[in-house]
């Protein structure tokens, strides 16, 4: 996936990437008073890593993004459950919620804390992965890109169940994409696998 | 909290709430995990010897914790004799294992965290089932036994063999606990509690409720011979050998299997009345027996042998307990204690020469006993103890067992004869193979292979069988110890403590055992006389293939099904499930209401709203796009159209005020704009060139527009319907009130999210996690052929096109 090959696209997007999470986290901030919240801040955050991807290339998405988004998701669904897990240890149902607020905070004035936020994160953090890793991998596999790397390869599947292709693939790999692909993506747009199906 | 409940919190909670410890430090320590992991059991077998020896015998101990009261399920334990006779073995055993796991498991093997892990949740689930006294509580931890069991057994899964038996052992045990669970609910159902102590203090409605606890009976028992592997469920048990042999040891010889005698002396009290016990159980333990120590005596495979002779042994206590007599039987834990010292203590022996010599074929190995005379000795005792030699456990085992059947004898008349029979049968081909095991192993010459390869297991490693073999012989020595040890654990209902000693004078049973033991040599003399030449096991009797075929006959039908009935064409059913609807639905309104202008009129006189002019303009362009979709020639068109409509119905929910649902209206629309778009890019190449040329057959396109507007007026009338009628009572103001007092926040969509519904929240997310982690697997597993790859529309990796189609173009 990449977008117009224009240089006021990748200037804009590069603002608008920050300007989009700055709004997420304001959505994620405030959900607990006013529209917003974990689930909308968190789309608004995976768009925003989509349109960046748009901008940069998928292949630099992976230097932006140094860790597998799935990670990301499963830390906020351990948040959240610990979230849950908290109120137990002081005798409490599973999930209740504490709320403190303070009125006379130095530079703030009013501040409302409580665990409510603490598992909204939780959410954000669970629909910012889950959504990015999809996208993303659909995106690579229509760009021509090998879906996942390696070492994902055997985290989602059983090391039995390799993909039909991967036999072949080691075998039929001309020297020059080995080449490319060890070597790094170079800086003009397009992906080096694809020239190669082109020249094939 | 008292000492009692302390002692089962430190043997059952503690390994549950550390069974990960092991796990984490497993990549760190290495083979030294072992020594973390054995404190589990060395702490429960402590907290438990602590409990038996602070009570007063008999003693019978009920301790409760609420869990889910509204379903009568607690965390309740009893403690009585046996559950903590159980509990002891399991723990005990416990110790040994992990003891000789830890010497067992050298540097070669990879996965220490993970193999503690599974072995201390294990035991843990043991230790809580056989505690349990809620049925309930005891079903779950009898799950979670099967569950850690089948971890265990498919361990080393790169392995087919280890695959294979892990899911028999899954199926079998996990598909017969079901049959348990429909008992204990049944019971429930007759006499309102899951309680055991209170069952078990007041007894069972029979006058009543007969048929039900007759039905139930059956349910528990087939749970219980699942579990035991019991004929002809017994397949499982020597395929599950392909464990690491610690786990054979342990799961398969010593603890596990036992639940289901566990579970037919827990139930003894209750059912033995019953006209069809005796008959149900003692039939088929006893066939068990007697077939199992046949095909013992077939087997070549050396834990096959032990496997099979766990099998047959397990099919006589079971059997033992159906033959027992209503005021309880006298035995049981001798006859369990004894097998578990030496069937323990030879598949650790087993263990020690497979991992020596490299072999585990019976055929090919001999003259050990020169390189290892201590485990020589342990075997000879052990083997001597299965086989019923005097001096040991199984002397004293044996000879009550035969006593029991003479006097059982008249009681069950047919019954009798045939147990007699059974037992007289399997004592003799058990002689036969205890004599092939040790004379095998240690015996003859040394076969080159073994000299070759030989190399010397650590002490360690030796010493837990020699450890059960001596206790087998101190026992078998001196009686009066086990006296000391069983009399005080016996349960009212079950037991009778015996008395045991080690001459009861020239009795018919000694006659017996000693014909038997001269037949049985005689039989493996004539094995030995033949070569062995006709010992294989049958295909036939070979019960595990008949089940793999039964397994890859339902997966065929299943595909043959799924061809059948199309279900992975939703066009071709998508008009069947509108026209369901729209009769059921559209028929149920029609009846309600009739034909008469009752309807009408009431939705004519409801307060309606007045129109707004903003609401009826987004309406309109509503209605526009979805125009569009519909006549709009290309469909990226139609697609965009779509998405128009999508974003205009996020204006319906601000004019309605509901800014949150806008908001996520919006940023869905954009995601699975996203979403459409790459997916388009993946389909093949019809969809790249923008047409699809194929038009449906008229009788079609009419059905198609005619289910449309169906299902349209359809939800305009549901939507008709239940607005004009004024709503009694509004769940959205309960929320709308309670929001800022209960749960400090202003934002009524948000607080029902996080915190009313929290719980519906959380597991939102984690199916998300789930159903995404599913997909990515599915994504990696799609077969594409080599020439589909290559020629794919849009380079390598698209999904690629059918290869029919690839053909045409």
């Amino acid at each position: 996936m990449r977008g117009p090959d224009s240089f006021i696209f990748r200037a804009m997007v590069r603002v608008a990437f920050f300007l989009i999470n700055l709004l997420a986290l304001y959505l994620l901030l405030r959900g607990h008073n006013l529209p917003g919240g974990g689930f909308i801040g968190g789309l608004a955050t995976a768009i925003s890593l989509v349109l960046l991807s748009l901008a940069l290339g998928l292949e630099e998405m992976h230097r932006v993004l140094r860790f597998d988004p799935v990670r990301l998701a499963a830390a906020g669904l351990l948040l959240a459950t610990l979230t849950g897990l908290l109120p137990l240890l002081a005798g409490r149902p599973f999930l209740e919620h504490f709320n403190a607020h303070f009125t006379r905070v130095p530079l703030l004035g009013e501040l409302h804390v409580g665990t409510p936020l603490l598992f909204d994160i939780g959410v954000f953090l669970v629909v910012v992965g889950i959504t990015t890793k999809i996208i993303f991998v659909l995106a690579k596999s229509t760009a021509g890109f090998r879906a996942m790397v390696q070492e994902e390869e055997a985290r989602y599947s059983s090391p039995r169940e390799t993909p039909i292709e991967s036999d072949w693939l080691a075998e039929a790999a001309t020297p020059p994409q080995q080449e490319k692909s060890s070597a790094p993506p170079p800086a003009s747009a397009h992906s080096p696998r694809k020239e190669d199906h082109h020249a094939t | 909290m008292d000492t009692g409940a302390i002692c089962l919190l430190l043997a059952i909670g503690l390994p549950l709430a550390g069974f990960l410890l092991p796990a984490i430090t497993g990549k760190r320590l290495g083979p030294r995990t072992a020594w973390v992991a054995l404190g589990f059991p060395v702490v429960a077998f402590g907290a438990l010897l602590t409990l038996a020896l602070s009570l007063t015998w008999p003693a019978r101990l009920v301790m409760e914790i609420p869990w889910i009261p509204t379903l009568g399920v607690n965390l309740s334990f009893l403690v009585d004799g046996l559950s903590l006779f159980f509990g002891l073995v399991v723990s005990g055993m416990g110790c040994l294992i992990f003891f000789y796991a830890g010497h067992y498991l050298d540097d070669h093997f990879e996965h220490h965290g993970r193999f503690y892990s599974y072995l201390v949740l294990f035991m843990a689930a043991m230790l809580g089932t056989v505690f349990a006294n809620n049925l309930l509580l005891m079903f779950v931890f009898w799950e979670l036994t099967g569950l850690a069991s089948f971890l265990l057994i498919g361990f080393l899964h790169g392995e087919e063999q280890s695959r294979v038996g892990a899911r028999q052992a899954l199926l079998v045990t996990a598909g017969t606990g079901l049959a348990l669970l429909a008992g204990l609910v049944m019971i429930y159902g007759v006499t309102g509690t899951y309680d055991f102590s209170v069952l078990a203090s007041t007894g069972l409605p029979w006058s009543h409720h007969g048929g039900w606890l007759a039905a139930a009976m059956v349910l528990l028992l087939i749970g219980a011979f699942g579990k035991s592997a019991q004929f002809p469920l017994h397949f499982w048990l020597p395929n599950a050998m392909a464990a690491p042999t610690p786990v054979s040891a342990y799961l398969h010889s010593a603890t596990m299997v036992k639940l289901g005698v566990f579970l037919c002396a827990r139930i003894f009290p209750l059912f033995v009345d019953h006209v069809a016990w005796a008959p149900l159980v003692s039939l088929v333990g006893f066939t068990t027996m007697t077939f199992c120590a046949v095909l013992a005596l077939l087997a070549h495979d050396l834990k096959a042998i032990l496997a099979f002779s766990t099998c047959s042994q397990i099919g006589y206590l079971i059997g033992y307990y159906g033959l027992g007599p209503p005021a309880g039987v006298e035995y049981d834990y001798l006859h369990i204690f004894n097998h578990v010292l030496y069937k323990g203590s030879l598949f650790m022996v087993v263990g020690v020469v497979a991992h020596a010599a490299g072999i585990r074929d019976i055929r090919q190995l001999g003259g050990l006993f020169r390189r290892l005379p201590l485990l020589g000795s342990a075997t000879l005792i052990a083997a001597a103890s299965m086989a019923g030699l005097p001096g040991t456990t199984g002397f004293l085992s044996k000879e009550m067992m035969l006593k029991e059947i003479f006097e059982a004898l008249a009681p069950h008349e047919y019954l009798s004869w045939f147990a007699c029979f059974c037992v007289m049968l399997t004592s003799l081909v058990k002689v036969a193979f205890s004599t092939r095991l040790f004379a095998n192993i240690f015996l003859g010459p040394e076969p080159p292979d073994i000299s070759r390869q030989f190399h010397a297991p650590s002490l360690g490693m030796q010493l837990p069988p020699a450890l059960l073999a001596g206790a087998a012989l101190l026992f078998g020595l001196m009686p009066g110890l086990l006296d000391a040890l069983f009399q005080p654990l016996a349960v009212a209902g079950l037991n009778r403590p015996g008395h045991l000693s080690l001459w009861h004078g020239f009795t018919r049973e000694l006659l017996a055992s000693t014909l038997l033991v001269i037949a049985g040599f005689g039989l493996y003399w004539l094995g030995v006389l033949t070569q062995w030449r006709w010992h294989a096991i049958p295909k036939s009797l070979q019960f595990d293939r008949f089940f793999e075929a039964a397994l890859d006959f339902l997966a065929r039908f299943a595909k043959a099904l799924t061809h059948f009935v199309r279900s992975d064409t939703p066009t071709a059913y998508l008009p069947v499930l509108l026209g369901f609807v729209l009769l059921t639905v559209g028929g149920t309104l029609a009846w309600h209401f009739g034909l008469d202008a009752r309807l009408i009129t009431q939705v004519a006189a409801a307060d309606w709203p007045a129109p707004q002019l903003m609401r009826g303009m987004v309406a309109g362009l509503i209605i526009l796009a979805v125009i569009g979709v519909l006549v709009l020639p290309r469909w990226t068109t139609q697609l965009i159209s779509l998405s128009v409509a999508g974003f205009l119905i996020c204006f319906y929910f601000v004019l309605y005020r509901a800014p949150d649902l806008a908001l996520t209206q919006i940023l869905i629309e954009v995601v699975t704009l996203f979403l459409i778009l790459l997916l388009l890019g993946r389909f093949p190449k019809s969809a790249e060139e923008g047409e699809i040329t194929w038009q449906a057959p008229r009788w079609r396109r009419a059905l198609n527009a005619g289910l449309a507007v169906g299902v349209g007026l359809l939800a305009t009338c549901l939507i008709l319907v239940v607005t004009s009628q004024p709503a009694t009572e509004r769940l959205g103001d309960f929320f709308l009130a309670q929001t800022v007092p209960l749960a400090a926040g202003r934002n009524a969509v948000n607080t029902i999210l996080v915190d009313f519904r929290g719980f519906d929240t959380l597991g939102e997310i984690t199916v998300l996690l789930v159903a995404t982690l599913g997909g990515l697997g599915l994504l990696m597993r799609y077969k594409r052929t080599p020439e589909e790859y290559r020629q794919g529309p849009l380079g390598p990796p698209g999904m690629g096109t059918p290869p029919h189609e690839k053909e045409e173009t």
